[in-house]
């Protein structure tokens, strides 16, 4: 054992220490870019992962229905013979058709904001493993236009921003991480707040608005938009529904509990928004 | 110790090319199956890495670590580089253990799984989580960290056995050349 600390093979291994240190020091001041060996594995394991990544996603959505069979009997014990066999036979339909509904809406979005520079719907690549904030990859990078820190969307709404790009694929952190501020408002009562992600005492992952005062205007069901001041999103897009008010501890403030209009379990493609009139570029901050 | 003649060294280099050709096509397999599914999911890499350095020398037990360790950092999203550190320097001191101390074992083998896990992923929680004071830290904790230590040890049963199949027929013997043999035996005498 002493040998192999004075040996060529030991100061290697530290030189292989000290040039993963660099690597890491340098993927932090990247600034929102992956490393070129980042890219280069992401991708060459980009067409495993695509495949593996639908397998499991058909593999967990059947035990899901597995483990809730009682609760689904309950609710469709009338009509599930009947609708059943149905039920198989329009399964690939209702897939086939769910997308076209949501690429004409990303068409209607993109109607609707002329200026906003969208990128194709991109597919999700994988998830991020044991993330309980429900971060995701997309197929999607810098090829494609895609920079750190784009907004993405669905038709449903805001899901989050893009914060790890590589040449082709971009990692996509969800409005229920703690490390992402949004402003919103409530375009009927123009009230404003910034809306956080936090991790409830289940160990679930949900949305909040922050410090909002004792004699706030919000309600429960209140629909609530992007505010678009902060120049990292664009204005009007949904981002949820406020589903409780929460006194805090000494009543002086209130936390708003947020429903998010996008159901991160079931995102199947969504869209980066590249530009739009009031973005601020976050790389030269 | 076998005697055997040095054409065997084709079949040596044979065996070794191939027994790197799977552990490579394991850890890959590894890799997508941490990058699928939306479901919590055992660090599988980390117990291959360990099986891989358990019969390995030191650095090429070092370069393994790395390499799984950068796959890690992808899976996991963390920087990369972080979790190929942590690998770095567990696999080494494995193979240095297994070189100098332990016998190849399954007790060994998981008690060093179990240590790993735990370092790596309590190390995780504290890094990703704990030291940025996320509201109800510790529930994260308990939901994510546990469960997954918990899984990366289940996993290192099944992991053990394919390594094992796998060395088993791949995992070349010390077998001495004629001249080698020849060589040994004189200087025994000259004893």
């Amino acid at each position: 054992m002493k040998d192999f600390f004075k040996s060529i093979r030991f100061r290697i291994i530290l030189g292989l220490l000290a040039f993963l240190v660099g690597v890491m020091l340098f993927a932090v001041l990247e600034g929102g870019y992956a490393i070129s060996g980042k890219s280069l594995i992401n991708t060459l394991t980009y067409p495993f992962r695509s495949f593996s990544n639908s397998v499991s996603v058909r593999v967990e959505n059947y035990l899901d229905k597995l483990s809730n069979a009682t609760e689904y009997y309950n609710e469709n014990q009338r009509l599930r013979d009947e609708i059943g066999l149905l039920r198989k036979q329009m399964s690939d339909y209702e897939q086939i058709k769910s997308e076209l509904a949501e690429m004409k809406e990303f068409v209607g979005i993109k109607e609707k904001n002329p200026d906003y520079e969208y990128t194709e719907p991109a597919k999700i690549t994988g998830y991020i493993a044991n993330d309980p904030f429900k971060s995701f990859t997309i197929g999607i990078g810098s090829n494609n236009g895609v920079q750190p820190y784009c907004p993405v969307v669905t038709s449903q709404g805001l899901i989050g921003i893009t914060v790890d790009v590589s040449a082709d694929s971009s990692t996509v952190r969800t409005l229920l991480s703690p490390d992402l501020s949004v402003a919103i408002v409530c375009p009927e009562s123009l009230n404003s707040a910034i809306m956080e992600g936090y991790i409830n005492s289940d160990g679930n992952a949900e949305t909040h608005l922050i410090h909002l005062p004792r004699n706030t205007k919000f309600m429960v069901g209140d629909k609530l938009v992007t505010k678009g001041t902060g120049g990292l999103f664009p204005s009007g897009y949904p981002v949820g529904t406020i589903t409780e008010l929460i006194p805090s501890d000494n009543s002086l403030s209130y936390t708003a509990l947020v429903e998010p209009s996008v159901d991160f379990d079931k995102l199947t493609s969504v869209v980066v928004i590249k530009d739009f009139s009031g973005k601020e570029n976050q790389n030269e901050n | 110790m076998k005697i055997k003649a040095s054409r065997e060294r084709k079949t040596l280099i044979f065996k070794n090319t191939m027994r790197w050709f799977i552990y490579i096509v394991i850890i890959l397999m590894g890799f997508t199956f941490m990058m699928s599914g939306r479901l919590l999911k055992p660090v599988v890499l980390i117990p291959v890495s360990i099986c891989i350095a358990m019969n390995t020398k030191e650095l090429q037990s070092a370069f393994t670590g790395t390499f799984c360790g950068f796959l890690i950092d992808i899976a996991c999203g963390r920087i990369f580089g972080y979790n190929a550190v942590i690998l770095t320097i567990i696999c080494t001191l494995v193979s240095l253990l297994y070189t100098n101390y332990l016998r190849k074992k399954f007790i060994n083998f998981f008690a060093i799984a179990f240590v790993s896990s735990f370092i790596s992923g309590m190390l995780d929680y504290v890094f990703y989580y704990n030291i940025w004071d996320y509201e109800n830290v510790k529930s994260v904790l308990d939901t994510i960290t546990m469960p997954v230590f918990a899984y990366t040890v289940i996993s290192a049963l099944p992991v053990y056995l394919l390594f094992m199949l796998v060395n088993k027929f791949l995992m070349p013997e010390r077998h001495l050349t004629i001249a080698e043999a020849i060589k040994i035996n004189r200087e025994d005498n000259s004893q």
